[in-house]
């Protein structure tokens, strides 16, 4: 949502985030999930319900239908009414489009988070692309694209809770040896690949998506036989990494060295040579540098 | 389903001969792919065939995991409109080989020609085409299969060799789906017998939709000291899959074979501590007790974890206690022993769950940094009858005072328990004689009308 259609309606917005009131550090899993949950739980689900819902908030029904209608958001009918957005997502599916969605809004107390929201939509949208591209089974481009917005969410969490986060952060993306997370935790009791994991787990995203946020900073995770990381966790973590790396490379600016860390394990991940990589390369820039 | 499907069901040799006289076509309806039938009378001309060519041949049998829960979750529509798609796809993988459906989600693959790594890498194929999403009313599926493999071997027939690959299936579904094993490699059966641990498989696919679509839920369940205020809530995990409560003597066995019980567990951490947080908002400054598992507490991310939920939670660390079986200090790893030091360090407090039944190893008990001893309910419900259990109860009580602990006792039902409880110098009390296990809403109109009294 952009932050106009935010001010159209504020107190609806409010509404659905409810509960950010209490003096919490993660936002509570807001009021339309759970609602989305509550209808996946039916056996006939009431989509109605869920669209009066949403129809309710005017920036939220214009989120939802723009993300049904994005290219990587795997649906090729092309998507008028809030219902028909339900309707051909599908439940769980729009229940990620949405959390997606609020997630923006979600930390009304962080100031300049708008940088960080549109790095991080931009890496969602082109991890959208690349699953799509890879055409890898169970890897589904909603899936990349919603773990893209939902990777860092830790991150505005921190931010809120510990004033020197931001340059621990600064110190953290310049580490070159050292894992991203050790680097947090010279400083922090945790990290915010496992505070975002908990945000996903307590806004019941699936459970790849979760694994995938606390392990995408894990080289060891990403191609150990031995870890218990899903396939499909490792798909998402190399997907938006690669995304990441694109982006970053594109823009001539490396905010991180993640790449350097993890681009090998990633592109055994994703099976990909460096020829492979610099024809992809040619092929995503277009994409990486289109606003959405 | 599965295992059973082939040989078990005892009418093997009747199978065999049907084979014989039926016609060449023999079809399964809803898929078109060869049956039961049709299946063995391919595998046996395959062994005609490679006895004279002098080739080898393999049996890949493949079982779709949690197919059951397909059936139920969407109907034998739904089912069937699952397994049309899924042996569309398979088709077109096969190439020359032969395939058949045995029975409602099992299929057999005969590959002619064919050795050991070639049959492996077509069974990892297998496993991939199954793992295509498949969409079924507005959800879409991710199926998986355990997959057995038996290469034929010198003097067998073709009867042995399907039942050797059935079996080798049988041990990949023990494993817990999802995976290949080649006859020869499967494990020899342990206690728990196949049937067993497809229960286990299908609770462990029923906590993983909890985890998804909001199945679980924390109750609460008061202590109560003996002026009558309340000392904590302990936190119990509850978990329902469509409108089915699994009981956790069932639910939590399988989470702790499974490492699922790490996730939940700290779901519960960062679930409790929110209630914790909610409870002081509304004026209530009461310890929220948790419920920690081994599995967690030898996990090196257990700090991170106890830290990251304190911090989503905002909570005080003094409103959280952390419940802790006594089997745990049976051997303390340097993992644990930093991690209690770590979640100490926080501020939280631990406390000794079900004390005096397990191992309780009075030498460690000394130097475990527990502030509470919560004594097994075993003691309790016999209190009243049992004049030696009484003294037990008063020992440990003692026992706890005298190391600077507060001593709680579980499962009192009965006034008569309670009475024997407080003059056994016992704390707080837990049980159904003051409160059963309580979702939020209700525990919140709990102490409410609790404090009025």
């Amino acid at each position: 949502m952009s932050e106009t259609s935010r001010d159209a309606s504020p107190s609806v917005v409010a509404d659905l985030i409810e509960r950010t009131i209490l003096d919490v550090g993660i936002p509570p899993c807001p009021y339309i999930l759970d609602r989305f949950i509550t209808e996946m739980r039916q056996d006939d689900p009431d989509f109605n319900r869920l669209a009066t819902l949403i129809g309710s908030d005017v920036g939220l029904s214009a989120g939802l239908i723009k993300t049904a209608n994005s290219p990587y958001f795997g649906v090729r009918q092309r998507v008028r009414s809030v219902n028909e957005a339900l309707a051909i997502l599908g439940l769980r599916t729009a229940s990620g489009a949405v959390a997606g969605l609020i997630l923006r809004d979600a930390f009304p107390n962080v100031p300049n988070l708008e940088r960080f929201w549109d790095a991080s939509a931009r890496i969602a949208l082109l991890s959208g692309w690349l699953a799509q591209y890879f055409e890898i089974r169970g890897l589904r481009a909603e899936d990349a694209y919603t773990f893209g917005l939902f990777r860092d969410c830790g991150i505005p969490v921190l931010l809120g809770r510990f004033p020197h986060y931001g340059q621990l952060l600064a110190k953290a993306n310049q580490e070159l040896e050292r894992g991203f997370t050790e680097v947090e935790e010279d400083e922090l009791p945790t990290n915010h690949a496992m505070v975002g994991c908990l945000l996903a787990q307590n806004w019941w995203l699936p459970e790849e998506i979760c694994l995938a946020i606390r392990n995408h900073h894990d080289a060891e995770a990403l191609v150990s036989e031995g870890s218990n990381l899903p396939q499909l966790s490792r798909r998402l973590i190399a997907v938006s990494q690669l995304a990441e790396y694109i982006v970053q490379r594109q823009s001539g600016l490396s905010q991180t060295r993640e790449w350097e860390k993890l681009g090998d394990g990633c592109m055994r991940v994703l099976t990909l040579d460096e020829v492979q990589l610099e024809k992809l390369y040619i092929e995503a820039e277009p994409i990486a540098t289109s606003s959405d | 389903m599965g295992g059973e499907g082939f040989t078990r069901k005892g009418f093997r040799l009747f199978d065999f001969l049907f084979s014989l006289f039926i016609g060449m076509n023999s079809k399964d309806n809803l898929t078109g792919l060869l049956d039961r039938f049709g299946c063995l009378q391919a595998a046996e001309k395959l062994l005609t065939t490679s006895l004279h060519n002098k080739t080898s041949f393999a049996v890949v049998w493949l079982d779709l995991d949690r197919f059951k829960k397909i059936n139920d979750s969407f109907g034998h529509t739904g089912g069937d409109a699952v397994i049309r798609n899924l042996a569309e796809r398979l088709q077109r993988v096969v190439g020359r080989s032969v395939i058949a459906r045995m029975s409602s989600d099992e299929f057999v693959f005969l590959l002619p020609e064919c050795d050991r790594p070639h049959a492996e890498s077509f069974s990892r194929l297998l496993a991939e085409t199954v793992q295509e999403l498949i969409p079924i009313g507005n959800m879409t599926l991710c199926p998986t299969a355990s997959i057995g493999i038996a290469i034929h071997e010198t003097g067998e027939t073709s009867l042995d060799v399907l039942e050797r690959a059935d079996r080798a299936m049988g041990a990949a579904k023990s494993k817990g789906g999802n995976c290949i094993v080649c006859s020869g490699d499967e494990p020899t059966p342990g206690r728990l017998g196949i049937s067993l641990a497809r229960e286990e498989l299908l609770i462990e696919s029923n906590l993983h939709v909890a985890l998804e679509t909001g199945g679980l839920c924390l109750n609460y369940q008061p202590l109560v000291r003996a002026d009558g205020s309340i000392e904590a809530v302990e936190a119990l995990m509850r978990c329902s899959v469509k409108g089915e409560n699994l009981p956790p003597a069932k639910f939590i066995p399988v989470a702790e074979k499974t490492g699922l019980v790490v996730r939940l567990g700290e779901w519960s951490l960062l679930q409790g501590a929110l209630q914790a947080q909610m409870l002081q908002n509304q004026g209530y400054q009461i310890k929220v007790a948790i419920n920690v598992s081994r599995a967690q507490l030898t996990s090196p991310k257990f700090t991170q974890a106890l830290n990251a939920a304190l911090i989503c939670s905002n909570v005080n660390p003094a409103l959280l206690e952390l419940e802790l079986t006594e089997s745990l200090f049976m051997d303390i790893s340097n993992t644990v022993q930093m991690n209690l030091r770590n979640a100490i360090a926080t501020g939280v407090t631990l406390s000794i769950d079900d004390f005096g039944t397990g191992y309780s190893c009075l030498a460690n008990l000394k130097d475990i940094p527990a502030r509470k001893l919560k004594l097994d309910r075993a003691f309790v419900t016999v209190l009243p009858e049992d004049a030696r259990a009484l003294a037990v109860v008063r020992a440990m009580v003692q026992l706890g005072h005298e190391l600077d602990m507060t001593v709680v006792a579980e499962g009192c039902e009965r006034q008569e328990e309670n009475d024997l409880l407080l003059e056994a110098g016992v704390d707080a009390i837990q049980g159904y004689f003051y409160a059963k296990p309580m979702p939020e809403q209700e525990l919140v109109q709990w102490l409410q009308s609790w404090s009025t009294k």
